[in-house]
């Protein structure tokens, strides 16, 4: 319904509007902070894409986010996973926990590294980014569990997941476990640390847990075809 | 009959609440007019959708003790599946009866051209 979208593009008019739940006009296009998309040449896009970018020279585009960096190390991952852990909207501890978790990780790993004999050095990973996206991957459930009513009682129907709601419960789990199940004098960052190079080499209590939601959504496969989707 | 029909329904709404012959027929509580929108409602209840990849992976794990390094062509072929039923719903749910009017386009024209009640 495109046609009805412009219609909505009225002019703006100085009026009194409430912020809490304003949304962005359908019409707005995201923005894409990344360097490499702009500078690919005309000759080496695929037609859509091309048909995207002349899109992207008519409509109205929306303001890229402060936490949006045109950097090779900007990571939407890693940016989710900061916002996920952000607390009362403290984000400059948010980030500086993950920041030092990556430092954790890479120092252990590089001390194991230099520790090991020269045959086994080639399989040890150090850089971080590559251990935490292994790890939440490793984490991710692949059949998920949904409470379906049928004739009065609820049942846990096994179900398969979007692709955003994996991610989301791998770092859920992930944070809570962190949160809750260690002891109380270590650091965050510690804790995080250890949790993901746990869940790196498929150990810890993350993939526990993932584990056990497929033995559940395993021992209700009966129920199936309570789905309807 | 296109041309008659509005006024004999109107002739027997009128019946169905006269007094003049026993007791009315209907006692309406609000007018009788028909709303300006339509329902958004599926008529046909869907069914489960990659059972089969599911059980198939769900066997597998239960030889292998959960492990999905072992598992990966079945989890593949199950995810697969899932991305094929998801563009297959989508499709369907743009494609638009054959014929019969979306719910959606269907309010958006009955807004256009609306059953006044009330005064203007």
């Amino acid at each position: 319904m495109a046609a009805s979208f412009g219609r909505l593009l009225k002019p703006w008019k100085s009026s009194l509007c409430f912020v809490r739940w304003s949304r962005y006009n359908p019409y707005y296009l995201d923005p894409d902070p990344s360097k490499d998309a702009h500078s690919v040449p005309e000759s080496d896009l695929s037609p859509e894409q091309k048909e995207l970018r002349e899109l992207k020279t008519v409509r109205p585009i929306k303001a890229a986010l402060s936490s949006a960096t045109s950097s090779p190390f900007d990571d939407p991952v890693i940016s989710k996973f900061i916002n996920m852990m952000m607390q009362d909207g403290n984000k400059i501890l948010a980030r500086g926990i993950v920041t030092q978790t990556l430092e954790t990780m890479k120092r252990r790993q590089v001390e194991k590294y230099h520790k090991s004999p020269p045959n086994k050095r080639e399989d040890i990973e150090c850089n971080p980014y590559a251990i935490f996206h292994q790890a939440l991957e490793n984490c991710k459930p692949i059949i998920g569990l949904a409470s379906i009513q049928k004739g009065g009682k609820f049942y846990q129907v096994p179900v398969p997941l979007t692709d955003n709601r994996k991610r989301f419960l791998a770092m859920k789990w992930m944070i809570t476990e962190c949160r809750d199940n260690k002891h109380r004098r270590t650091h965050m960052y510690e804790k995080l640390s250890q949790e993901l190079l746990a869940a790196f080499s498929n150990e810890g209590n993350v993939v526990k847990r993932k584990h056990d939601l497929h033995k559940m959504a395993e021992a209700n496969r009966a129920y199936a075809h309570y789905r309807w989707w | 009959m296109a041309m008659k029909s509005g006024y004999v329904i109107q002739e027997k709404v009128a019946k169905l609440l006269s007094k003049q012959q026993g007791r009315p027929v209907l006692r309406p509580i609000k007018p009788l007019a028909l709303k300006n929108e339509v329902a958004n409602r599926r008529l046909r209840k869907g069914e489960a959708t990659c059972v089969t990849e599911m059980s198939l992976v769900m066997a597998c794990w239960k030889q292998n003790d959960f492990n999905n390094t072992v598992c990966s062509k079945e989890v593949s072929a199950f995810y697969t599946c899932v991305e094929k039923t998801q563009a297959q719903n989508k499709a369907s749910r743009k494609q638009g009866g054959q014929g019969r009017l979306l719910p959606k386009e269907a309010t958006v024209l009955l807004k256009r051209y609306p059953n006044l009640s009330g005064d203007i």
